[in-house]
């Protein structure tokens, strides 16, 4: 019993002090953060060309569907934004890996915990940018539903993960080749087609649409929209397909992983 | 005379120098095709998504806003062949001091960081827009005496491409750690992809006013398809020479706070 | 007519202070404190073509942020500079063209390629001829030891080859006035002495001035006749080293080898013990009581050999830091003021 207690304050203590160092961190980049929400500008640029497509009433959507749509798109990419790739690439080019795997503790949770401060210091960020937002296009405002709200959440959080996830396993790759960021490129090109950053799925062809719901892409923008806006959406498909994708790249992950820590050694370095 | 002369041989020196690095990564090369095709093959879906319905954005037919994307591809070309491989290393030449290097050569040292290095990774999308430009045009018939004319206001827009990533990129002289300040602008710049008509009113006065993405497709789309007269190639020159002067102003007024990496 | 002037030379500017922990973060975020920090504090000197002056100062001292004024990188908060006639921040091209800063840790070559290639570049800069380019490398290629490797790229190079390529594309143009900021940070001894070796057969062959820092003390000693002495931005020092050990330590070092080992308590008698170490020790000697405590110390102990010589230069350097420049308690101790008054 009272092993688990210690176990538990260590943990309790690694997880605080891991966090608390990162968002010290993070501040110190509060400007560069706040360059990066802007980065995802994107979907408030189509969001023009949509409400204007719908001013000439040529779509389903209202003027105020696509603003709402693609706030939610914004805040859900805010989420789930993950740089992972770039921090490993890094790590393991300039032999900082080494080090971090002396210590008696994976380092995964020290990529986890820098991702989980930036979302904390983003979030004063985008509560400002919301207020911004509904002034600036009043046709938005709406009030989620609770129901809605929680349930966007889950599917935010399980977003993320999978992102994490998928850009983590291909990250391993930098045990064997160089500029594996590179690879993460081809990933934007079909996130560009099959998330619904540019327009809601509902306007693609009904084919196109259907198959795309079982890619990992329309979960990180399409899927969560939907739900905080409380439009339809194939729920019950949608949390399985998360977490079938999430279960697998766990275990490429993992298999990866201890694959390239041999070949990691094996180099010596 | 003599003074072009001397940096036309440096430019030449500086580019073949650089594409020898470069070269070290072939892969890159495959990489960055298909980027490219990919990316211009999503940006004309995006645009089908609207005419699939028989909706015209701001009734630019379709051509003519494949004329935009084209022109959007061309600079998106430039921009990787040259503004991301020099003003993008700006930040890095400060957090380094390497920047001290530049400032110390009798050359200027905005010319120095403008064209020092020269990737071939944008010239497959080069290609790709010359290609949507020139298959849009012959779609709608444009005469080529007209396009052969549309080089003076594509330069144009060049320029004021040019002049705002230099102004954004001297600002890290104060603020050195932002990075991402060229990204936010060329996350601006996408809106470039479609017609400026598109867009709301609210959007058009942004863009025109704020941030003049106007200036960089849609207007010499405009002038190439004979949409705008001739004085708008006067206000898109005056814009370019415009900002351009206050690009140079501005990087000598921002190196008097240049305070040097210390040690 | 000295070459480089300067004049009250200060530069002064703000960093921001942050506290560790939580707390200290929230409070940084929420209002930011300031720190003046005087990098170099009214500092005058001047230095006459040809001269080889080392600057010398623990980290933080200033010595960069002078050389940076220097070099016209930095403006002055106040005073006035000048090198060759030239204020250096306006940084004309005849004043580049006539300098050069080496900076021992940062990197002006291109990475992936040859050196050549790099030198190449500078050349067209500089608008040195392609003939006459091709010349200076094979000069300077020739004092630095440097012959196959121009042709490797730069990555593959060691970090002393990697220094050499970087002074042969700092010194291509020919300058007559070299700043040199930790030229040979982190060489090894050999690679050190070479580069050393270098700077001193080039001051000689083209008459250049040369300004260098550095933490090594043989750097100091080997170039140079004369020493600037910078502490916590001020300048407590100027002038020629070994006057400067006369000033500063009185004293001679008289090292003994002796057949037994004595007690410190056995030689103090005879001067200050400054070591022992089993049957070495080593003793400080007031100059002016040297050839009287000699005879007796070869007298009065079973010597084997003896040996006087100065105190070791770091040892001078760290107690005029320490502001304490006596080197002997019962010797009448010089103040710091003393050492300041060797300034001006």
């Amino acid at each position: 019993m009272t092993r688990i207690i210690t176990r538990l304050s260590r943990t309790r203590r690694i997880a605080s002090t891991l966090l608390s160092v990162w968002y010290a961190y993070m501040l110190e980049y509060r400007a560069e953060i706040f360059l990066w929400a802007m980065v995802g500008l994107l979907p408030l640029i189509l969001m023009g060309l949509w409400m204007q497509a719908a001013a000439s009433g040529a779509t389903a959507f209202s003027p105020g569907d696509f603003a709402r749509y693609f706030f939610a798109v914004f805040l859900a990419r805010q989420f789930t934004a993950v740089w992972v790739i770039y921090d490993f690439e890094y790590d393991v080019v300039d032999g900082r890996l080494s080090p971090y795997l002396l210590q008696p503790i994976d380092p995964v949770w020290r990529y986890m915990a820098g991702h989980a401060a930036e979302r904390l210091t983003r979030l004063p960020l985008l509560v400002g940018f919301s207020l911004a937002f509904f002034w600036l296009f009043p046709e938005a405002r709406w009030l989620p539903a609770v129901g809605d709200v929680l349930l966007c959440a889950l599917a935010l959080a399980l977003a993320f993960l999978l992102r994490f996830a998928i850009q983590y396993s291909v990250a391993m790759l930098a045990f064997w080749i160089e500029r594996v960021s590179e690879i993460e490129k081809f990933w934007f090109l079909l996130f560009f087609f099959f998330s619904g950053t540019i327009a809601p799925l509902d306007l693609y062809p009904p084919a196109v649409r259907d198959a795309a719901m079982y890619t990992p892409f329309p979960y990180f923008a399409y899927f969560p929209a939907q739900l905080l806006t409380g439009r339809p959406a194939p729920i019950a498909l949608g949390f399985v397909v998360m977490l079938g994708w999430l279960a697998f790249f766990f275990v490429v992950n993992r298999v990866l992983w201890r694959r390239g820590l041999k070949q990691h050694s094996g180099m010596g370095a | 005379m003599q003074a072009i002369l001397r940096h036309l041989r440096l430019v030449r020196l500086f580019w073949s120098t650089s594409l020898a690095a470069e070269m070290e990564y072939r892969l890159n090369f495959v990489v960055a095709s298909i980027n490219s095709v990919g990316t211009l093959a999503g940006g004309i879906f995006g645009l089908f998504l609207f005419y699939r319905t028989g909706y015209r954005p701001g009734g630019w037919r379709w051509e003519e806003a494949l004329v935009v994307m084209g022109l959007f591809t061309l600079l998106e070309g430039f921009t990787r062949t040259l503004l991301t491989p020099n003003l993008g290393r700006i930040v890095a030449h400060v957090q380094t001091g390497t920047l001290d290097f530049v400032l110390l050569k009798p050359i200027s040292s905005q010319f120095w960081l403008s064209m020092r290095n020269f990737s071939p990774w944008g010239l497959p999308d080069v290609a790709l827009g010359l290609g949507v430009i020139a298959y849009s045009a012959w779609r709608l018939g444009v005469a080529p005496a007209a396009i052969a004319a549309g080089l003076v206001p594509v330069a144009l827009s060049v320029v004021t491409l040019y002049s705002l990533w230099f102004i954004l990129g001297t600002t890290t002289i104060w603020f050195v750690k932002t990075y991402n300040v060229t990204e936010v602008l060329r996350g601006l710049l996408e809106a470039g992809m479609y017609p400026l008509a598109a867009y709301p009113a609210g959007y058009r006065i942004f863009f025109t006013f704020v941030v003049p993405v106007a200036f960089l497709t849609t207007v010499p789309a405009e002038i190439v398809l004979g949409r705008e007269g001739q004085s708008m190639l006067f206000v898109a020159a005056a814009v370019a020479m415009g900002l351009l002067a206050f690009s140079i102003a501005f990087w000598r007024f921002a190196l008097r706070y240049y305070t040097s990496a210390s040690s | 007519m000295p070459i480089i002037v300067a004049e009250h030379l200060s530069k002064s500017y703000r960093a921001a202070a942050k506290e560790p922990g939580m707390l200290g973060t929230l409070r940084h975020f929420v209002r930011r404190r300031y720190r003046l920090i005087e990098a170099v504090r009214d500092v005058s000197f001047s230095i006459e073509p040809g001269e080889i002056v080392g600057f010398l100062g623990p980290n933080g001292a200033g010595k960069t942020t002078a050389l940076k004024m220097l070099s016209g990188l930095i403006h002055p908060t106040a005073g006035r500079c000048e090198v060759a006639g030239h204020t250096p921040f306006a940084r004309d091209s005849a004043f580049l063209r006539s300098i050069t800063l080496v900076m021992g840790q940062k990197q002006q070559l291109i990475w992936d390629l040859p050196v050549l290639d790099s030198l190449r570049i500078n050349a067209a800069v500089y608008d040195i001829p392609e003939a006459e380019a091709r010349r200076r490398v094979d000069e300077l290629a020739a004092m630095l030891g440097l012959t196959t490797q121009l042709t490797q790229p730069v990555r593959k190079l060691s970090l002393g080859e990697r220094m050499k390529a970087e002074l042969m594309a700092a010194l291509l143009h020919r300058p007559s006035i070299l700043f040199l900021d930790e030229p040979t940070l982190g060489l090894d001894v050999n690679a050190q002495a070479s580069v050393r070796e270098f700077l001193l057969s080039y001051n000689q062959r083209h008459g250049a001035t040369i300004l260098l820092t550095s933490h090594y003390k043989a750097d100091i000693t080997a170039l140079c006749r004369r020493e600037m002495l910078i502490d916590k931005g001020t300048l407590i020092y100027d002038g020629d080293l070994a006057a400067m050990i006369e000033r500063l330590a009185p004293c001679r070092e008289v090292r003994l080898d002796l057949r037994r080992a004595y007690a410190a308590e056995e030689l103090a008698p005879f001067g200050e013990v400054r070591t022992i170490e089993g049957r070495a020790a080593h003793l400080l000697v007031r100059r002016e009581d040297l050839t009287r405590v000699l005879p007796r110390i070869l007298s009065d102990l079973d010597v084997e050999d003896l040996t006087v010589g100065d105190p070791p230069v770091e040892q001078i350097i760290g107690q005029v830091f320490n502001g304490q420049a006596s080197a002997n308690a019962d010797v009448q101790t010089p103040t710091p003021g003393a050492a300041q008054g060797a300034a001006t």
